[in-house]
């Protein structure tokens, strides 16, 4: 399993990808930059990238993260780690993945409340249409407010 | 002031809507919304790739989709710099019409990694996203047909892409001339630093096994392939990139 036709971004959705409009539109927040990660094949390297990953989110003292895939099944197993690694490091994390159906996580752990399902298609299943399962507007917004009460119930805690 | 918004730098996007594709001698594309298609260049893109035999051309008008495809493997927006790198200085685009690049082998395997998409184009594509066309859009369809099994070879998909980026430079290299003042929407984009705001940071991940579950960066053009990294060739290892890089199409999906 990887990406499938109905889930993948193509060169165009990350011309005009909706989760950077939506984010860096937001004068509330101060957006840091995107960091790019792969999916590798191999189970410890999903680990350690994964765990770069949240590194450098920890030494770029972010006060919170939105993640975003366009694969799943074996790449959820990337995607869980990197949030659990976020998570452990007291860094609230917010995202977006296609589950539907098909594709709830095959893995979980404690730090996966924050997921926006993004699956548009009537069954909940990978449909080979291209576009159809890809994240909208609406879905980065319901990431972003996510994330902001995330980041306002960490300063409480700590009050 | 110490809390005082900082700017980075400015992306200026400017974009010339095409309103009329029709075949012509040679490639071109005319700030007045007209642009021509050619198969000239198509000969010479198959006998530069050792894994490509064929590569066919259409041109599809807005909603006649009702039509066979094969597997799409990308949605091209046609994007150049005209001046400074890709994330600050000016791009010049096309909107009204995108290029669409499909596979198949020489023995009709779609080339995909997980799922494949061929069929009749008009179930198999869901218009009116970030990563789709419109209703109104054309579409420039370039079919890639690979030798024998290299569409689950790395080097095919990968030829396949190059040898569309290559068609879509020669329409580049005239829209980098383009008049600045004459484009149909201007768009200016800041990098911006909001001190005493939350500070976020996104993580996107991006494909990187293989063969059609690759992912490129750091081309010379917009949405381009010529001189762009792997990330499966860089360990997969996490990339930061500005608000601006990205928008400015510092990503070429390859899967």
């Amino acid at each position: 399993m990887g990406i499938g036709p109905s889930t993948k971004e193509t060169s165009l959705h990350h011309f005009r990808d909706p989760l950077l409009d939506v984010v860096s539109n937001d004068t509330d927040l101060d957006l840091m930059g995107i960091l790019l990660v792969g999916t590798p094949d191999d189970n410890k390297d999903k680990m350690l990238v994964g765990t770069r990953s949240a590194v450098w989110a920890e030494a770029m003292r972010a006060d919170g993260v939105i993640i975003s895939s366009d694969g799943w099944g074996n790449s959820d197993v990337d995607f869980t780690n990197t949030c659990e690694q976020l998570g452990i490091r007291g860094i609230p994390v917010t995202g977006l993945n296609f589950s539907g159906t098909v594709a709830q996580f095959v893995v979980v752990n404690d730090y996966l409340d924050g997921i926006i399902d993004i699956n548009k298609s009537a069954d909940g299943t990978e449909t080979n249409v291209v576009g159809e399962n890809n994240m909208v507007a609406l879905d980065c917004r319901k990431a972003m407010a996510l994330l902001k009460l995330k980041m306002r119930q960490k300063d409480q805690k700590r009050d | 002031m110490a809390d005082e918004v900082k700017d980075l730098r400015k992306l200026v996007i400017k974009a010339f809507h095409m309103s009329e594709i029709e075949w012509g001698e040679h490639n071109d594309i005319k700030v007045d919304g007209k642009m021509t298609v050619s198969k000239e260049m198509l000969e010479e893109l198959v006998a530069e790739e050792e894994y490509i035999e064929k590569i066919d051309l259409q041109i599809i008008r807005p909603g006649d989709h009702d039509r066979w495809t094969n597997t799409i493997m990308d949605i091209i927006p046609i994007s150049t710099k005209v001046l400074g790198k890709i994330g600050d200085g000016i791009t010049h685009t096309v909107t009204g019409v995108y290029v669409m690049l499909t596979g198949v082998d020489v023995n009709g395997k779609q080339c995909h990694e997980f799922g494949s998409s061929e069929g009749n184009l008009k179930e198999q594509l869901y218009l009116n996203r970030a990563g789709t066309p419109g209703d109104d859009d054309y579409i420039i369809s370039f079919d890639v047909t690979l030798a024998a099994g290299m569409g689950q070879e790395r080097p095919g998909p990968t030829a396949a892409h190059r040898a569309c980026d290559k068609f879509i430079q020669s329409y580049r290299e005239k829209l980098k001339k383009f008049r600045g003042e004459k484009c149909t929407e201007r768009h200016e984009y800041h990098d911006i630093v909001r001190p005493g705001k939350k500070r976020v940071l996104i993580i996107k991940q991006v494909a990187g096994q293989g063969a059609m579950y690759d992912t490129h960066f750091f081309a010379d053009e917009p949405s381009g392939v010529e001189g762009g990294r792997s990330i499966i060739d860089m360990g997969n290892m996490p990339i930061l990139v500005t608000p601006n890089e990205y928008r400015d199409g510092i990503i070429r999906s390859m899967q």
